[in-house]
């Protein structure tokens, strides 16, 4: 159909407000300057936020009621990842209400639920993800960490031995969801399993990554010989793969990341007036106005595919197909990184010095440039990995040409 | 300037290849970025000195050898191949570089210091206010005496930190004087240096000078205006840095095609991947195009043609696109062990980032040369021999 897009329904806007005065209203002072530099915030800041929304309600807000959700429509749920973007409020940590925390409440047994789900509506715990390996990236259902299942005194359980990368966010998770491998002999899709691993438990290392922006994000994970009781595995074995693309497909339009972008975008204007050139303002320069403009319309096309996508979701029986997620996840980081590079182009009028240690909480030296250069080129250098992440681009293409081209 | 012969050009080029290759490499530059003052290595400063490198291209009365830009830029080619973190840019093009051009008598034997290796240099002319443009400066050398008295503030140069000696712009008397090249002791009273890393970790400075008092001989050559010397010494400055980033965006293609040949997914290398041979074939492609254009540019300036700026520009607007492709697929190509701090590909991505900007990148490159008036047609465009400028 040419035109997918709903009539617009009016009582979102005043949702919109709603979004808008909270986060004005709980986004203090002191936490404002933080994310204004693009500072790293610690654990305990993520914590004060994010249980702020749970509490509202807000963090599940798309889940289910059923689930203990707000059953909020896509719709809804964009605009609430939009106006907190735009906001520049925390980030909105993904691991366990986007992720784990929808394969908990279709997958899981009632005692999973219970154990977990309120956990992740209130971010009372803390999630990350083991998929990736040193061997399986792309090529994610290679993946060789081993599950074997056994008997002791304690019960049925998995003993789990391999090593996971790029897990985002370990050194603060207490629990991770991981696939392993349960059936060596079966093809590699149909020999992976499911696992709620406790962080806790004993054989589990974890060892930081440092990356380029020279922050600590990520991690490999080690795992020898971890003993995992059998009731923390998810639906049935050897079928893990099976909710890995649930997982997948149920994240798809929050991928392209409007929210950031909106947010990215003041900042670049905000850049562009605070940097000169030649005694003038770069917000002046035919350049960079053809620059933001071109910018503009790029976000503009994405948020309206975004909006059809929403819209061919409600109409159509049938879920949206992942090709959609694949073009979204493709033009969203690319615009991302077009975003951050207009920036980073600005800014380079100051030497591209590189603070990295102002983005430390407590240091008070001396800023060069605009306040937020530091936290603007920490961005610039970690959203290089926006087109590697979640399928790289190669990958999202290759999606499309396969299951939309049929090639 | 006497231009050395194609084998000393070679003997040249293999010798500093054979020292960097040797003594160089990723793993050195971040323990040199991190673990000294400095950010670079002292004792390579001096093997430099050694080697007669530091005086490639400073006079023969100053112990050098009076090669030209090009025989320096074979020397920094094989510096950003092996991500080198001496000042050489700022030490020798634009330090040295100013002094040979402008300087007294007097001042011209710092050039002997220079090539001993017992003066690092580097200019400080961009303004927080100036951006790239090359005309802007507010920073005012008032009479004072006999000397000079010198206020204002200047944006963060790398090699700024360790340099024994600035180069610095500022307008003679007041703000509509003419404007000077001021030679000033990086410790001099009044000098407030706000140290850090670039992008890249090399290390460096912005600069505030309040009040800094300077003799009559701090001035580089006479009182004349000096925008049209500083012009010319940013585009040797341009071309030097584009020199470095051929070396750096062939050695960042190099690791890249390393890489994907033994990294296998879905049970074969990622190389043998149409998607990525043709990637791998645009990067090698960027590199030597750059490399010709700014040979092409190099011996425009060294053999003073004319046009010769629009022929660095040309080259510059080049270099940058060549770089940000190249640097950016080293990393996406290399995958998530693209990002990591651990393997080169990041840190060649940072060092062509850095190098694209300096002097002006791209956009402002292609802005000059549409204000030249260079949008000749396609056979007057060549890159050697331009009739425009």
């Amino acid at each position: 159909m040419f035109i997918n897009a709903l009539a617009r329904d009016p009582s979102l806007e005043s949702f919109r407000q709603e979004v808008r005065d909270f986060c004005a209203a709980r986004i203090g002072p002191e936490l404002r300057k933080k994310l204004d530099l693009g500072q790293h915030l610690t654990k305990e800041e993520y914590d004060g936020w994010l249980q702020a929304l749970g509490e509202k309600g807000w963090l599940g807000g798309n889940w289910p009621r059923e689930a203990g959700g707000q059953g909020w429509s896509a719709e809804e749920a964009a605009i609430f990842r939009e106006e907190t973007g735009r906001a520049g409020a925390p980030w909105l940590v993904p691991f366990g209400v986007t992720m784990v925390g929808p394969v908990i409440y279709t997958f899981g047994t009632p005692e999973q639920k219970a154990q977990h789900l309120p956990g992740i509506l209130k971010n009372t715990t803390w999630w990350c993800q083991g998929y990736s390996e040193p061997g399986s990236g792309s090529d994610l259902a290679s993946l060789r960490t081993r599950a074997v299942k056994g008997v002791d005194d304690d019960g049925a359980h998995y003993r789990v031995t391999g090593q996971k990368i790029w897990t985002t966010l370990a050194h603060w998770a207490d629990w991770c969801f991981c696939l392993v491998r349960t059936d060596p002999e079966a093809k590699p899709q149909k020999g992976i399993s499911f696992l709620l691993i406790d962080m806790k438990s004993p054989g589990i290392t974890v060892r930081p990554i440092i990356t380029l922006d020279m922050g600590h994000h990520v991690n490999e994970v080690f795992f020898d010989d971890v003993r995992v009781p059998a009731e923390n595995l998810i639906g049935e074995e050897n079928k893990g793969w099976d909710y890995a693309k649930f997982l997948l497909a149920n994240e798809r339009v929050g991928v392209a990341e409007l929210g950031s972008m909106v947010r990215y975008l003041d900042q670049l204007k905000g850049v562009l007036a605070k940097t000169m050139e030649g005694g003038k303002p770069l917000s002046e320069s035919p350049e960079f106005q053809r620059r933001v403009a071109e910018l503009e319309v790029q976000f503009a096309t994405l948020e309206a595919l975004v909006a059809d996508q929403h819209a061919a979701h409600q109409s159509a029986a049938d879920q949206p197909s992942l090709i959609g997620a694949a073009a979204l996840k493709i033009r969203g980081s690319e615009l991302q990184q077009a975003i951050l590079q207009a920036m980073t182009d600005a800014l380079a009028r100051h030497g591209l010095a590189y603070q990295a240690d102002a983005l430390m909480a407590g240091w008070n030296g001396e800023l060069m440039g605009p306040a937020e250069m530091a936290g603007i080129l920490a961005e610039h250098l970690h959203r290089r990995a926006a087109t590697i992440y979640g399928g790289s681009s190669e990958i999202q293409r290759n999606i499309i040409a396969k299951g939309a081209l049929g090639l | 300037m006497t231009a050395f012969s194609t084998e000393e050009r070679q003997l040249l080029s293999e010798s500093a290849e054979a020292w960097f290759a040797d003594r160089y490499g990723p793993e050195h530059s971040k323990k040199l970025s991190r673990d000294t003052e400095d950010g670079f290595g002292r004792e390579e400063w001096k093997t430099y000195a050694e080697m007669g490198w530091l005086g490639l291209a400073l006079p023969e009365a100053a112990g050098g050898s009076d090669g030209g830009l090009t025989e320096l830029s074979i020397l920094l080619a094989t510096a950003g191949k092996h991500l080198a973190m001496e000042p050489l840019l700022p030490t020798l093009v634009l330090g040295a570089g100013a002094v040979a051009q402008l300087g007294t008598p007097a001042q011209q034997e710092i050039l002997g210091k220079v090539a001993e290796g017992a003066c690092l240099m580097a200019l400080l002319h961009a303004e927080p206010a100036s951006g790239f443009a090359r005309d802007h400066v507010e920073a005012i050398a008032a009479r004072s005496g006999d000397g000079f008295k010198l206020d204002g503030a200047k944006t963060f140069a790398i090699g700024a930190h360790a340099a024994d000696l600035l180069v610095v712009s500022a307008r003679i008397g007041d703000a509509s004087g003419p404007v000077g090249l001021f030679l000033v002791p990086g410790k001099a009273e009044g000098v407030s240096l706000n140290v850090s890393p670039a992008m890249d970790g090399r290390k460096g400075a912005a600069a505030t000078f309040s009040g800094v008092s300077l003799g009559a001989d701090a001035l580089l050559g006479g009182e004349e205006d000096r925008l049209a010397a500083i012009d010319a010494l940013l585009d040797r400055g341009t071309l030097a840095a584009c020199a470095e980033a051929v070396g750096a965006m062939h050695a960042a293609a190099a690791t890249t095609l390393d890489y994907l040949k033994q990294r296998k997914q879905f049970g074969r290398a990622l190389s043998e991947f149409q998607v990525i041979q043709h990637r791998l074939v645009d990067m090698n492609i960027l590199c030597e195009e750059t490399r010709a254009a700014v040979h092409a540019a190099l011996t425009a300036v060294d053999e003073a043609r004319p046009g010769a700026a629009l022929a660095v520009a040309r080259a510059k607007v080049q270099c940058a696109r060549a770089s940000r492709f190249i640097g950016g697929q080293a990393v996406q190509l290399h995958g998530g062990m693209g990002m990591t701090d651990e393997l080169s590909a990041s840190h060649f991505y940072k060092r062509l980032s850095v190098l694209e900007a300096q002097f002006g990148d791209g956009e402002w490159h292609l802005r000059r040369l549409i204000a030249a008036g260079a949008q000749a047609p396609a056979s007057a465009a060549s890159t050697t021999g331009m009739a425009a400028g």
